[in-house]
């Protein structure tokens, strides 16, 4: 699949685009909607784009220096837009290439990296526990998001992420894409920060773990890379494993992408607000069966089903 | 009535077979209260004795008696549950160097009380094993007993530098995680230490006390005894009502003043519809702790209209204001009982519904089942009360132990669990939820006619003790009176239920995870305030407005629609 060097430009920025501007809408739907759950009003959907506003518009304040701990913000909102050039959105994605694939785990996994970082610098003993259970958190949850992928791979036999997309709309639902989506949506509730799996942040036990310290543009900042980061994962799942129906028409496929990636938010929201939160321990070993049973997609893919 | 009498001649009998001549004084207090007075060197002896008969400590009262009897007493509090019987053992202390010796080696429930002791009234408890400062705030210098009688309630020592309590140590390689003294999910100030091993709790150090009014100090200093269930009523920010009620039971009991059994229905049934809003308060607070605000936000929906029944009974949601001794100010009208019924059938209602999807929670279980797990054998060593207590196979509720206002015709059902863990507290108190609602529809069904005040004429007598506990909802108050000369007691003394629950704490902790720390803290049930009316003043021209719960709720709504902008 190769795309002239324009339209791939101008697709990458329609990606970076949806990612910062309509995230927070997103996030603002998710709100709302936890709201009615609990017989309240609610904000109103455009709260999460105040909430930003708000914080850039603060003072800077810093509680230690360091160049990374500086960074931080920046290289979590910089990497969750790297991911979103890496992520389908209608058509192939963007800056796409055989191969891809790998590097989009890795880039995955930096904003969260970034939030470790920033958590150990910042000298609080509630942002140190914090950092630790990302860590724990990140580590539970690649895996699951990692065999997804691969059995995406194995099952369209290669290694690009438009590969897969492409494999998958042509050839329509198989087993193990089935088994390999559902264990990506179960990722997202995680990568998403929501409940049960919001542990790192743990408002009632660590005061907000990594965040704590942080305030103003920085905490904007990383705010905005959970809530791009959300939708990207969200976007990750609709196209790559449930892209159907794929009209081949670009700006139609763009907006019935966006539908099908709030409906899953939807759904994540929903579980949100009907879970009270795990403990540590208990989201490892649930995200390692759900790795294990991601691996029988695995073995589905290989058999060919 | 004779067999409490029976029991007491037998409790004497055997403190006397024990300690011999170091008995001194046998008294009967009011008809279920035996007061023994024993000699200092066999306190020890007397509280094994008593501990055989299986009696629980309540508290002690440390009393400045110099003016009276030369020297200091100290009384220790004792109940003997299953018998309903109050033994107070009494001894006194050296009045220039005041010591007794301490019995937190035999009941470890003792231990705060010792030292509050100590810091309020300057008994020294020799032997005690962590005679750290308790009570008194860390910059109150040394040797200033704010209890005692020649200490005016208004002097405000200078601060005192280096008096701190000194902080215990972590175990080697542990780090500390503070909690407090402000921490979202406390809702009042109180400051943890929790020692961690990575995630794990391996021991915790305590400092509270942060919020001391001298509310004891005005009861026997300023206040009469008509003025002081006001002050009782606002000791707790949500059962303000248990100790408005066992203030005033441990008077009428102390002077023998009967209270009119309209009066006393009245009293429980107000008293459980506080526990109904109490309970779906801590039900809303453990959601919340779990991060699970759903059931925050439906169960403090749920208890609203609780709330605006206790408005249209009292005028207050809260500080009622009803109780005085003898009986009450102000009677339940006829035309409010079809409205409670309604209330709490709608409660009953929703409250069933919402134990249904708890019950069958999975994720909700997995947070609560084996965690803070406290053993029954351990809530009788530190005497822990209420739904902890219960929830731990331990069977006693004051209602049932030593009844009070109508518990004796309407009783309460005893719900009890067996593991001791946050699970079963949950479900003692859902189950305790439902049968307040089954004893507020029962009470006013039986509800009799008559008076609810008997006028007090005559002078309440001198140097009486009266003991009064009440069940609230988070456990057994204790409120003991002696009675003064100048109408108002000599000494009051108010016993909260956290008092001997957060003792268990670190017990309850001991090797958990941080993550179970707050809703095990919470399994407790914390207190909370909360005043929904608010009350304007203009600075400027100094003018009072009113806003109205409908107001607020408007202007709150309003300003969600505009955006927040104002």
């Amino acid at each position: 699949m190769t795309t002239a060097p324009l339209l791939a430009l101008a697709l990458a920025l329609l990606n970076v685009a949806v990612a910062l501007l309509l995230s927070p809408l997103a996030e603002g739907v998710m709100r709302k909607l936890k709201a009615i759950v609990h017989s309240r009003q609610g904000p109103p959907l455009t709260q999460p784009y105040l909430d930003l506003l708000k914080l850039l518009g603060k003072e800077d304040l810093r509680t230690t220096g360091g160049l990374p701990y500086a960074l931080a913000p920046a290289l979590s909102l910089g990497s969750v837009l790297l991911l979103a050039t890496l992520v389908p959105l209608g058509a192939a994605p963007p800056l796409g290439f055989a191969g891809d694939l790998i590097v989009l785990i890795y880039v995955a996994t930096t904003s969260a990296v970034a939030l470790i970082l920033t958590a150990f610098a910042s000298g609080s003993p509630y942002a140190a526990v914090g950092g630790s259970r990302e860590m724990m958190m990140l580590l539970s949850v690649e895996p699951v998001l990692a065999v997804a992928l691969v059995v995406g791979a194995v099952k369209a036999g290669t290694l690009s992420v438009g590969g897969i997309l492409a494999w998958n709309a042509e050839h329509g639902p198989t087993i193990s894409m089935a088994i390999a989506a559902v264990a990506l949506f179960l990722a997202l509730q995680a990568q998403a920060g929501k409940l049960p799996f919001d542990i790192p942040e743990a408002d009632q036990e660590i005061m907000g773990g990594p965040l704590i310290e942080q305030s103003g543009p920085r905490l904007a900042l990383f705010r905005w890379a959970l809530w791009a980061k959300q939708l990207i994962f969200a976007l990750l799942l609709v196209q790559v494993f449930v892209p159907w129906p794929h009209l081949g028409i670009v700006p139609l496929d763009v907006v019935l992408t966006l539908v099908k990636a709030l409906l899953v938010l939807v759904l994540v929201g929903v579980i949100d607000a009907v879970n009270p939160r795990l403990r540590i321990e208990q989201a490892m070993g649930y995200y390692m069966r759900v790795a294990l049973s991601a691996l029988a997609g695995l073995a589905f893919a290989v058999i060919g089903m | 009535m004779a067999n409490v009498q029976g029991v007491a001649a037998q409790v004497n009998e055997a403190v006397a077979g024990r300690i011999g001549a170091g008995l001194r004084v046998a008294s009967q207090g009011p008809p279920d209260t035996l007061r023994l007075v024993v000699a200092p060197e066999k306190l020890r002896s007397a509280t094994e004795e008593l501990l055989r008969l299986r009696a629980r400590f309540l508290i002690t009262v440390g009393i400045d008696t110099r003016p009276l009897t030369a020297d200091y007493r100290v009384l220790y509090l004792f109940s003997l549950d299953a018998e309903h019987l109050f033994v107070v053992l009494e001894c006194a202390a050296d009045p220039d160097d005041p010591h007794v010796d301490s019995i937190t080696s035999l009941v470890p429930g003792a231990n705060w009380a010792e030292r509050e002791c100590r810091d309020a009234v300057g008994v020294t408890p020799d032997g005690h094993p962590d005679p750290r400062r308790l009570l008194l705030a860390d910059d109150w210098p040394e040797g200033l007993f704010p209890l005692r009688r020649d200490f005016p309630y208004d002097y405000r020592p200078p601060a005192a530098g280096g008096v701190a309590p000194v902080p215990k140590q972590p175990p080697e390689g542990a780090s500390v995680l503070p909690i407090g003294p402000f921490f979202p999910v406390l809702e009042e100030p109180s400051y943890w230490r929790l020692f961690v091993e990575g995630e794990t709790v391996v021991g915790c150090d305590y400092r509270g006390f942060y919020n001391h009014r001298g509310i004891e100090k005005l009861g026997e200093s300023v206040l009469t005894y008509n003025e002081i269930p006001y002050l009782a009523e606002r000791i707790c920010g949500i059962c303000g009502f248990i100790h408005s009620t066992a203030y005033c039971q441990a008077v009428e009991k102390a002077a023998g003043i009967e209270v009119p059994r309209r009066a006393r229905y009245i009293r429980s049934i107000m008293l459980e519809l506080e526990r109904v809003h109490s309970h779906l308060l801590w039900l809303g607070i453990a959601g919340h702790i779990l991060g699970f605000d759903t059931v925050l936000m439906q169960t403090w929906r749920m208890r609203e209209p609780v709330m605006w029944l206790a408005e249209e009974i009292s005028g207050n949601r809260k500080t009622y204001g009803m109780n005085t001794i003898g009986g009450l100010r102000r009677d339940l009208p006829a035309a409010v009982v079809p409205k409670v019924l309604k209330v709490v059938d709608e409660v009953e209602r929703e409250s069933v519904a919402v134990r249904d999807a708890i019950v069958g929670d999975t994720t909700l279980l997995a947070r609560t089942k084996n965690v803070g797990v406290l053993t029954g054998e351990w809530a009788r060593q530190v005497c822990v009360v209420g739904p902890p207590a219960r929830a731990s196979g331990v069977p006693i509720d004051a209602r049932l132990d030593h009844p009070y206002a109508a518990y004796d015709e309407v009783p309460p059902r005893l719900c009890t669990q067996q593991a001791g863990d946050t699970w079963s507290r949950l479900l003692v108190r859902v189950e305790e939820l439902l049968d307040s609602i089954r004893q507020v529809r029962e009470g006013l069904a039986r509800l009799p006619d008559g008076e609810v005040l008997v006028e007090v004429v005559d002078e309440i007598p001198r140097d009486r003790i009266g003991i009064s506990v009440v069940e609230a909802p988070r456990g057994e108050a204790v409120h003991f009176v002696m009675t003064g000369g100048d109408n108002r007691p000599y000494r009051w003394r108010v016993r909260a239920p956290t008092y001997p629950n957060l003792q268990a704490m670190p017990a309850m902790i001991d090797h958990a995870a941080i993550a179970d720390f707050p809703i095990t803290l919470g399994s407790l049930d914390p207190c909370f305030s909360c005043t929904e009316r608010v009350e304007a003043i203009d600075v400027r021209t100094r003018t009072r407005r009113v806003y109205s719960h409908k107001e607020l709720l408007a202007m709150s709504r309003d300003l969600t629609r505009r955006g927040g902008r104002r």
